[in-house]
């Protein structure tokens, strides 16, 4: 039976949170760290602020330069990484216990001393513009939930690439990166899980010295409600001489406490969530049109996608969408059965415990109950939740979140000449080049082209 | 931990520890590309996908439908060298996953349809990590170049033709050969009683018979007496840069001081590549690497993602520079330590997971049939000093022993050699 472990959770009066929780297989230490924001906070066309200020939190803190920090991480054999994400910048690191002050130390200096130096700033800025040159040269699957949420959440912040685009990055300046900070980073956004072989105490102390008096952040995080398109688009993103597509059907799904969690997992189980769900069956392993296809659900404090992706040959892309969206109906007019059901219960509780086995794995999962404000019982309560799914309830789940065929949103990254024609079944096409400097088409100027 | 071979020559290797109610299998199979002949390249890989795909008493499919619905997730890969088959189950799926794995070695059918759509599903991972990924097509290429002699030279998942044309007997005999219990390791970490599991293995695996060991590969390559180069040129944004060097096999006595190197190199923002060629002098976005450690010498790999519009040569002067720079000088007690504590903290993340226990225990039975001593590695890691590490460096990384492959934007020109 899998249950939250004792931990210790406290909030520090200027609104930080800090969560210890011992574990002792291994002489490691972990810190999972969170702090409210993300690119969700970027200014109007800048995309890829809250990336690049997340990269610069590894260039150098309090005296230590880039290389000087870099060092003093790698040399005690410990890693440090931070990533902005839709609504979070998370700062990840992970040292051998013995090193627990110096990890503590180098955490705080992050969050509080960045150098943020412009020079350090440049050099990521202009990276990162390469970056996404090299995906879209080798793995454009990358790129898939880019446009589609582009789409599907236009105006909302959610509709913003995380990481930016080649055209917003160009405009992204070292100002706006220092705006960011000074503005989105404060004690009040703040959730520090520390999980391993702790030194509880001692880690305490550190965290209160380091923390205590850091101010609040100079405004509050907010997300405004998701917007998105109940309608029919189909984008083709141009990538001539590919060898296949890449496809993505998506549409508004749900948020992070969506009260039928359990029910919507376990219907994704059997749609797109394991190897033998209906999508991989239809894809894979009755037609061998493609290596793999699945869906998922991200889930925000706000309603993020539902999303399929798959690829194929590009002569069988039409072949292959279709046949997703044969399943996605079939779903919904079938539904799923007890037997499925059964099935799909035991599979999630039987890797249950596999996702929550290290302390770095239960750092994450704490640190998730705190930034959604759940409780434990999200955790331990699940596999209850679970026993209570029968298909009644699962057909609700369907018909409330799964989205109908007609009202999702395709993109397809592949050669156009080829499939362009192909895809006219799907509606009206917008089209663009792979690689046009947005996610977006029309925002290069070109109209969009039927 | 404890070991023991079945009557039929499997080895079974099982690591009791209870801290999540869950089993790590591993099935290792002593066969990879290593073990193909020109014509049926790519047999070992397309092996993997057809052990999923029914038995004599199971349909196809059965074997997923049936572990997914007692809890267990699976997965399998294909190197040169090995297949593994991996599974994680809740513990009371034991007894049912070790009589599946046992089917499937014992019982495997070769549906002829079965056999054509799982074509297709190779041919559509061979072009996500091939085809339409210009490192993997770089590597493969720069691969099939870096051996002349030895099967190393063949890619993993096989060249197209090969895929579209191996027949049911080429299955059958690979299956025959390689698919023997004597040909087999089998891991088991986690929530388990070693006996009750050493007698489920013996239930299920001793029936099985023994064959006759596969035929040794007896394919030396002759050493390289000067580098050679490979030049992909496509329709892309980005360069790459890869060079391959030829390095020892798995069991060479240096290992620990090669794994040392590699992490001197480029593992972390603090290392000597990071640091020279992505922050200093800007001639690469990413600086990656391995070393492929396989039963035979293989290749040790260098691999850069070039900002668009950066010469390749240019790249690989500047790479050739700070390699000088490590012969010469050797490298100091700091940055020999740095990558000590790096490998260790990746020792002990490993062990961290009943999947790592599973698969160390795989890897150190399988490669260095020594599977008991794989918790000296701290000690082997410290005993390194900077001496090796510069001595393997000055063995390994020599320009007359690799094979430079560059992937070149199409219309870009590639400046004269220096």
């Amino acid at each position: 039976m899998v249950r939250v472990p004792p931990h210790e959770r406290l909030v520090l009066d200027n609104g930080a949170t800090l969560i210890l929780l011992p574990r002792r297989e291994v002489p490691l230490i972990g810190a999972q760290v969170l702090l409210r924001g993300g690119s969700a906070a970027d200014p109007p066309a800048r995309s890829g602020v809250a990336s690049l200020v997340a990269a610069l939190l590894e260039k150098g803190a309090g005296a230590r330069d880039a290389y000087a920090f870099a060092e003093t991480v790698e040399g005690a054999g410990g890693s440090f990484s931070a990533v902005a994400g839709p609504e979070a910048i998370a700062v990840r690191s992970r040292f051998l216990a013995r090193d627990q002050d110096l990890m503590l130390e180098l955490l705080g200096a992050t969050l509080r001393a960045p150098q943020l130096a412009a020079e350090e700033f440049e050099q990521l800025r202009v990276r990162q513009i390469e970056f996404i040159k090299a995906a879209k040269d080798s793995e454009p699957a990358e790129l898939l939930d880019a446009y589609g949420r582009a789409l599907l959440f236009a105006g909302h912040p959610y509709a913003q690439p995380v990481h930016g685009s080649e055209r917003s990055l160009a405009q992204v300046t070292h100002q706006d990166a220092r705006e960011y900070y000074c503005a989105q980073f404060g004690a009040d956004r703040l959730i520090v899980v520390l999980a391993g072989d702790l030194d509880m105490p001692r880690a305490e102390a550190a965290v209160r010295d380091a923390l205590a008096s850091w101010p609040r952040a100079a405004v509050r995080a907010a997300l405004p409600p998701a917007r998105t398109l109940a309608q029919r688009r189909v984008l083709l993103v141009d990538a001539p001489g590919a060898a296949q597509s890449h496809f993505w059907i998506g549409a508004a799904g749900v948020e992070r406490k969506y009260p039928r969690r359990a029910a919507l997992d376990l219907v994704n189980t059997l749609f797109g969530g394991r190897f033998t769900s209906l999508l991989n069956a239809e894809l894979r392993i009755k037609s061998g049109l493609s290596y793999g296809a699945r869906s998922s659900f991200m889930r925000g404090t706000v309603a993020g996608e539902f999303a399929i992706r798959s690829f194929v040959a590009t002569a069988s892309t039409a072949r292959a969408i279709r046949l997703a969206q044969q399943a996605l109906e079939r779903l919904h007019r079938d539904g799923v059965s007890e037997q499925m059901l059964a099935s799909a219960r035991a599979y999630t509780l039987g890797q249950y415990a596999l996702g929550l086995e290290t302390a770095a794995d239960w750092a994450g999962a704490l640190a998730d109950l705190e930034f959604f404000r759940l409780g434990v019982e999200d955790i331990d309560d699940y596999p209850a939740r679970l026993a209570e799914v029968d298909p009644t309830l699962a057909a609700a789940v369907i018909a409330e979140t799964f989205p109908r065929p007609e009202n999702s949103t395709l993109v397809v990254i592949g050669d156009a000449e080829r499939i362009g024609a192909q895809l006219a079944e799907f509606g009206p096409i917008m089209s663009m080049r792979l690689t046009d400097p947005d996610f977006v088409p029309g925002a290069t100027g070109d109209e969009a082209r039927p | 931990m404890q070991a023991c071979t079945l009557a039929n020559g499997m080895q079974v290797i099982v690591w009791p520890v209870h801290h999540i109610p869950n089993i790590a299998l591993n099935l290792w199979v002593r066969a990879g590309s290593r073990n193909e002949r020109p014509g049926i390249t790519g047999l070992a890989h397309f092996f993997e996908h057809m052990m999923f795909n029914g038995t004599q008493t199971r349909a196809p499919g059965e074997f997923d439908r049936l572990m997914e619905a007692q809890g267990g997730a699976n997965n399998a890969f294909t190197s040169d060298d090995v297949t593994v088959y991996e599974d994680w189950f809740p513990s009371s799926a034991l007894e049912m996953v070790l009589e599946l794995e046992a089917d499937r070695v014992a019982h495997l059918a070769f549906a002829p349809e079965m056999i054509e759509s799982e074509r297709g599903v190779v041919a559509s991972e061979r072009r996500l990590r091939v085809e339409d990924n210009n490192h993997g097509l770089l590597a493969e290429r720069v691969q099939a170049e870096a051996f002349t002699v030895h099967p190393y030279r063949f890619p993993t998942i096989g060249w197209p033709q090969d895929i579209r044309a191996w027949r049911l007997e080429d299955l059958q005999a690979f299956y025959r050969t390689y698919y023997a219990p004597n040909n087999l390791t089998l891991t088991l970490a986690g929530d388990l009683d070693p006996d009750a599991a050493f007698r489920l293995a013996q239930r299920y695996f001793e029936p099985i018979a023994a064959q006759a060991p596969p035929a040794p590969v007896n394919e030396r390559e002759p050493p390289q007496l000067g580098e050679r180069r490979v030049t992909v040129r496509r329709k892309v944004q980005t360069p790459l840069l890869q060079c391959a060097y030829k390095a020892p096999s798995a069991t060479d006595e240096r290992a620990s001081a090669v794994h040392l190197l590699m992490s001197v190199l480029m593992e972390g923002n603090a290392s000597r590549l990071h640091r020279t060629l992505v922050e200093e002098q800007r001639l690469a976005i990413e600086v990656g690497g391995h070393w492929q450690e396989g039963f035979d010498p293989g290749l040790l790999w260098l691999s850069l993602t070039l900002p668009q519009s950066t010469d390749p040569q240019q790249a690989l002067v500047a790479l050739d520079a700070a390699l000088a720079r490590l012969i010469d000088s050797g490298v100091s007690p700091a940055e020999l330590e740095r990558a000590r504590n790096l490998a260790i903290v990746g020792f002990w993340k490993r062990l961290a997971t009943i999947d790592g226990k599973a698969h160390l225990l795989g890897e150190y039975a399988v490669f260095h049939d020594r599977w008991a001593d794989l918790f000296a590695e701290p000690q082997r890691l410290a005993a390194v000093t900077p001496q090796q590490v510069q001595a393997v460096a000055a063995d390994i990384l020599a320009p007359q022993r690799r094979t430079v492959g560059m992937l070149v934007p199409l219309g870009a020109r590639s400046r004269p050699e220096r």
